[in-house]
């Protein structure tokens, strides 16, 4: 079983039964109520689906309810394999093709139209949703918040690192999995907040209601006088041959599968994008134990955080930028995917190519605002306001602020007198902003007394090292007059509590003092559960990754409040301000084949998921027909699936380039409801 | 100013049909369409059936004419438009339902269609798990089909292309000029066009271009609304028609296409009058509760999207086809009320006949869909 049985920040012994259930006649064992998607999984079951298209295998893509590229036969009917909880005994069989509609033919009976009323409806109850709702809540607002997963929290759920930001506005230093539980224990005490999980918005309507997918098995419309859209994003789609092959899907799905249903999903994995969500997801494989052969990005510096990118490369991780994605390969399934360097013009340099043998690539190419809600309600003239990833893709902590100036906006524009401070508008830019200027670390000398060291050079919006530390002494520059400056410590009298080591986000600060000799005493921040014991050499490295000796470990302390341990390490005390981090990662593991192995077809890239359309079938439409309005490509079912273009529609400004039409003279694909497919039974609310 | 023999107003199911078959007859053909491309007025909303089986002579000839064409544009042309000839299908469950078909079914009977009255068990096995409880039996006339409305137009477009048609999209047509019973120009946002004859097919906006041009052209939108659920294997084969009215509704209908869609629509009760088409909240649960109660099977099956689209009425329920009194060189092919898509390609030669071979043969229809007509008979099967 592929099941991840350690795990330094979650709690990996739940205490859920396990069943025995059939996939296509064999009987296998899951976990009661755990996805039937993610049981698949830790069966190393990665192939859900035959699509009528070639009968190509079709993998999971979203593991998030979003897609329908996980739709098995379940018990006899099609149903989406990652929102379906395992029972025992289930008769599980893979779909080939279109379904065969289930022969119930008794009459219809017990049906009945739902309909609910509220003052604001929330779509979405991630950070953003969350702290929006509880601001509306105070005032008074009558509220229903709607959010598509079992439980609330959005993505802080599959976060197991330490966010960034301030302690006062968001809380800094927590893991995402923490506050999730400290909102969703705030929201719950409000008598005027009804939630509504495994709840989706299939549709805002003009007659100013939304329809609900409740519990993903009755419909209900909902009446409301203004709404909240803290929808979050979704991740975008990246075209390459080779991109619908199982094993190929999205970094959130991902995270979904490690950090929320502990499957080993993966062995070795590749990712492509180095943003934060690039990045993040490599930890979290490292620390399921699951091999990060490298990450690419088109881009000559890491996208994402800058102490984000420098830790997983401390770890071992190599980062090939400038890098692109030729082609995943693999007989019904990944195993082995091809990069290449690229020139000016970011085409690839054939010869540069390497292969690398992986059973899994993640797409991390960045996120796209799910905001059609928003724009449809403010198109029919509603109150709406948007907040979060939704209305700007951004950092969780600046969600969480920018969701409570969210629902004050709505306050007030709903008629309540509220004062929405123009400091709150500042703090939410600054919480938002993208990385800023890289600084020169300064030259420090080590003493006899400990002093803490910051490998943290970018500017970025974070300052919990600040916050926690007993003396007061770190403090921020004042370049920016902000959290974005880069922090620095003013004091003498560093008392070792290592609070600041440990609370880091970016595992950035370490704390060193002279020993005797030419030696002298490190402590690093670890958050891997330790595979050395005191007394034995560990390979540590510069900020950048470079090995710069073996320490030998002195001590080793577990921070219960930040789940994180400090290592204490002897070393040369001429390397004791430039050592930053402790390799855990072979270098063996991330090597490529010697020599690339790859077959290179760009134009069978597969852009419209959904229905299998290549770029090939697309440029040539585009071409022979003279295309200039997108709605003509669904002639060739391009955005006639179950996603609705939402998926693919992204792609085609570049699908157009490539056809030579400029994406401004192109009339914009028309998207329709339902945002999720809902069976007619439910739309009536049969009971049975 | 540009110059054409035909000009055509409105690249819809209507226009886009007759400029392929002009151009083919040789004459310099053009289309100027408001919209960014063809059919994206009502030829977007249409769910694709196509039914020869109406209660007059020109609709019926039209829509024979139309299948023949659809039925064989793949062998002739090239063009697989997802046509299928699954027939229509009226299950009756009430006496007065039962009446009205079998009134007009004589009358179908007399202008030689394929259409009959079918047994319930015959309907049981064309709509197989269809509800049994009160099902007397139905009209069912297996000639008919459907095709991808989308498809269709866009074969059309391309083969007008290849033929010559000019196409003006993203082009609003504002005035036109017109002295003595003559169409002197048709100016729009962009230019100006001069042409032997001027071809009103704006249909939900075929008024306006009608007051343009001095006229009262007694078209006006309605709103219907439709979807489209995943696919699954085919299950059943015909286009279902229930034609009873109920609280809020009148006739719906639903088949499944060959994509393996069912595709659905309903007439709402009271018309809902006017051009907006935006979705509405009530028509998931009213069209969906009445398809559940005839067809119970279709419950597991996902609604995936849903649209509305325009009926352009008159106020009889028949088209308005023809040369004007007033202006001599305008021709009207206005007023489809919701069937420009199946009448559209048969409509398409028929009119290539008239213009441009002086045809008399269908002097019939335009007769029966003259504008002068009194408007005062009723279509009963809409």
């Amino acid at each position: 079983m592929e099941r991840i049985t350690k795990h330094p920040v979650l709690p990996t012994n739940p205490e859920t039964k396990q069943v025995p259930f059939k996939f296509n006649g064999e009987r296998i064992f899951g976990l009661e109520n755990e996805p039937v998607s993610s049981a698949l999984f830790a069966n190393n079951i990665k192939a859900f689906s035959i699509h009528e298209v070639e009968d190509a295998p079709q993998g999971i893509f979203c593991a998030n309810g979003q897609c329908s590229h996980c739709t098995l036969i379940i018990d006899g009917f099609p149903l989406k394999s990652c929102i379906t909880p395992l029972k025992e005994n289930m008769d599980v069989r893979t779909l080939v093709h279109a379904p065969e509609l289930p022969k119930d033919d008794s009459k219809l009976s017990n049906f009945q139209i739902l309909d609910l009323k509220c003052d604001v409806l929330v779509v979405g109850g991630g950070p953003s949703g969350l702290t929006a709702s509880i601001e509306l809540a105070k005032l008074g607002f009558d509220i229903i918040l709607v959010d598509d997963k079992e439980k609330l929290g959005g993505k802080l759920l599959l976060q197991t690192h330490k966010f960034f930001g301030s302690i006062e506005d968001c809380y800094a230093g927590k893991r995402g999995i923490e506050i999730a539980e400290l909102l969703e224990k705030e929201i719950r005490t409000f008598p005027n907040i009804r939630i509504f999980t495994n709840t989706s918005v299939a549709a805002v309507y003009k007659d100013k209601k939304a329809g609900l997918f409740i519990d993903f098995k009755e419909y209900a419309i909902v009446d409301f006088a203004g709404m909240i859209v803290s929808a979050g994003a979704r991740e975008r789609s990246l075209i390459f041959p080779g991109n619908d092959l199982p094993g190929v899907y999205g970094a959130g799905a991902f995270q979904t599968l490690v950090n929320r249903d502990l499957v080993k999903a993966a062995n070795r994995i590749f990712i492509i994008g180095s943003g934060n969500v690039g990045l993040i997801a490599a930890y979290h494989a490292l620390q399921a134990g699951i091999t990060v052969v490298g990450i690419a990005d088109i881009l000559n510096e890491v996208s994402g955080y800058k102490v984000h990118g420098d830790k997983i490369q401390r770890m071992g991780v190599p980062v090939y930028l400038k890098h692109t994605i030729l082609t995943a390969e693999g007989d019904g399934k990944v195993q082995r995917i091809t990069i290449a360097e690229v020139d000016d013009r970011f085409n690839p340099i054939l010869e540069t190519a390497k292969t690398f043998e992986v059973d899994t690539l993640l797409i991390a190419v960045g996120l796209a605002s799910i905001d059609e809600f928003y724009n449809t309600a403010k198109s029919y003239g509603f109150k709406v306001v948007k907040a979060g990833d939704a209305d700007e893709i951004a950092e969780a902590s600046s969600a969480m602020f920018g969701g409570r100036v969210a629902g004050l906006q709505l306050a007030k524009e709903l008629g309540k007198n509220v004062e929405i401070k123009d400091e709150y508008f500042e703090k939410a830019e600054i919480l938002k902003s993208r990385p800023g200027k890289v600084h020169t670390e300064p030259v420090t000398h080590i003493s006899e007394k400990y002093i803490p060291l910051f490998h943290c050079n970018q500017e970025i919006p974070c300052n919990p090292c600040t916050s926690v530390c007993p003396e007061g002494a770190i403090k921020l520059e004042d370049a920016l007059h902000s959290i974005m400056d880069i922090p620095y410590y003013d004091g003498d009298e560093c008392t070792r509590c290592g609070q600041c080591v440990a609370v880091c986000p970016g595992l950035a600060i370490s704390l060193a003092k002279k020993l005797y000799g030419e030696f002298a005493e490190v402590i690093l921040p670890h958050e891997f559960i330790p595979n050395f014991t005191v007394n034995e050499f560990i390979p540590v490295t510069d900020i950048n990754g470079n090995i710069l000796e073996k320490g030998e470990v002195m001590k080793i302390n577990y921070s219960r409040k930040y789940k994180t341990y400090l290592i204490a390490l002897k070393v040369l005390a001429s390397n004791a301000t430039k050592i930053a981090g402790i390799r855990v990662q072979d270098e063996e593991k991330t090597k490529p084949l010697p020599e690339p192995v790859y077959n290179y077809i760009p134009e069978n890239g597969v852009v419209c998921r959904c229905e299998r359309v290549t770029i090939k079938e697309i440029v040539s439409f585009i071409k022979e027909n003279n295309i200039r309005d997108a709605n003509q490509l669904k002639q060739i079912r391009v955005g006639m699936g179950a996603c609705g273009s939402r998926t693919c529609s992204i792609l085609l400004p570049r699908i157009f380039a490539m056809a030579g039409v400029d994406w401004k003279d192109v009339e914009k694909p028309t998207k329709r409801p339902l945002s999720i497919e809902i069976p007619m039974g439910a739309i009536v609310n049969e009971k049975k | 100013m540009k110059k054409y023999d035909v000009l055509i107003i409105g690249a819809g199911s209507i226009g886009v049909p007759i400029a392929f078959y002009l151009a083919k007859k040789g004459l310099k053909t053009a289309v100027i369409e408001k919209f960014p491309s063809e059919g994206r007025g009502q030829n977007r909303a249409a769910i694709g059936g196509i039914r020869a089986t109406h209660s007059d002579p020109s609709k019926i000839k039209m829509c024979q004419v139309s299948i023949d064409l659809v039925k064989n544009l793949k062998e002739e042309y090239g063009e697989d438009i997802d046509w299928i000839q699954g027939g229509y299908l009226f299950p009756v469950y009430t006496n007065e339902v039962e009446k009205a078909l079998k009134n007009i079914l004589i009358k179908q009977k007399e202008f030689k269609l394929n259409i009959d009255w079918v047994s319930p068990e015959i309907i049981k096995e064309l709509v197989p798990g269809i509800n049994p409880d009160g099902l007397s039996g139905g009209t069912f006339s297996p000639e008919d089909g459907s095709a991808s409305p989308l498809k269709l137009l866009g074969a059309y477009y391309r083969l007008g292309i290849k033929a010559g048609v000019d196409y003006y999209f993203n082009e609003t047509v504002t005035s036109i000029k017109h002295t003595k019973g003559n169409i002197e120009k048709v100016i729009t946002d962009k230019d100006e066009y001069s042409a032997g004859l001027v071809i009103n097919a704006a249909g939900a906006y075929a008024k306006d271009i009608g007051t343009m041009t001095g006229l009262e052209i007694p078209v006006n939108p309605d709103c219907h609304e439709a979807g489209i659920t995943e696919p699954v294997k085919r299950f059943f084969e015909p286009m279902v028609v229930d034609v009873r009215a109920d609280g809020e509704s009148a006739n719906y209908y639903f088949y499944q296409n060959r994509e393996g869609q069912v595709v659905f629509c309903i007439t709402p009760k009271p018309n809902i009058w006017g051009t907006d088409t935006d979705n509405t909240s009530t028509f998931l649960p009213l069209v969906i509760r009445r398809m559940l109660e005839l067809y119970p099977r279709l419950r597991n099956l996902r609604i995936r999207r849903t649209w509305r689209g325009l009926y352009p009425m008159t106020p009889d329920g028949f088209p308005i086809i023809g040369y004007t009194n007033e202006i001599k060189n305008l021709f009207l092919a206005v007023g489809m009320c919701g069937q420009g898509f199946m009448i559209g390609p048969g409509l398409g030669l028929i009119a290539s006949e008239i213009i441009a071979d002086k045809s008399e043969k269908f002097n019939f229809i335009l007769d029966q869909l003259t504008l002068y007509r009194n408007f005062s008979g009723v279509e009963v099967l809409k």
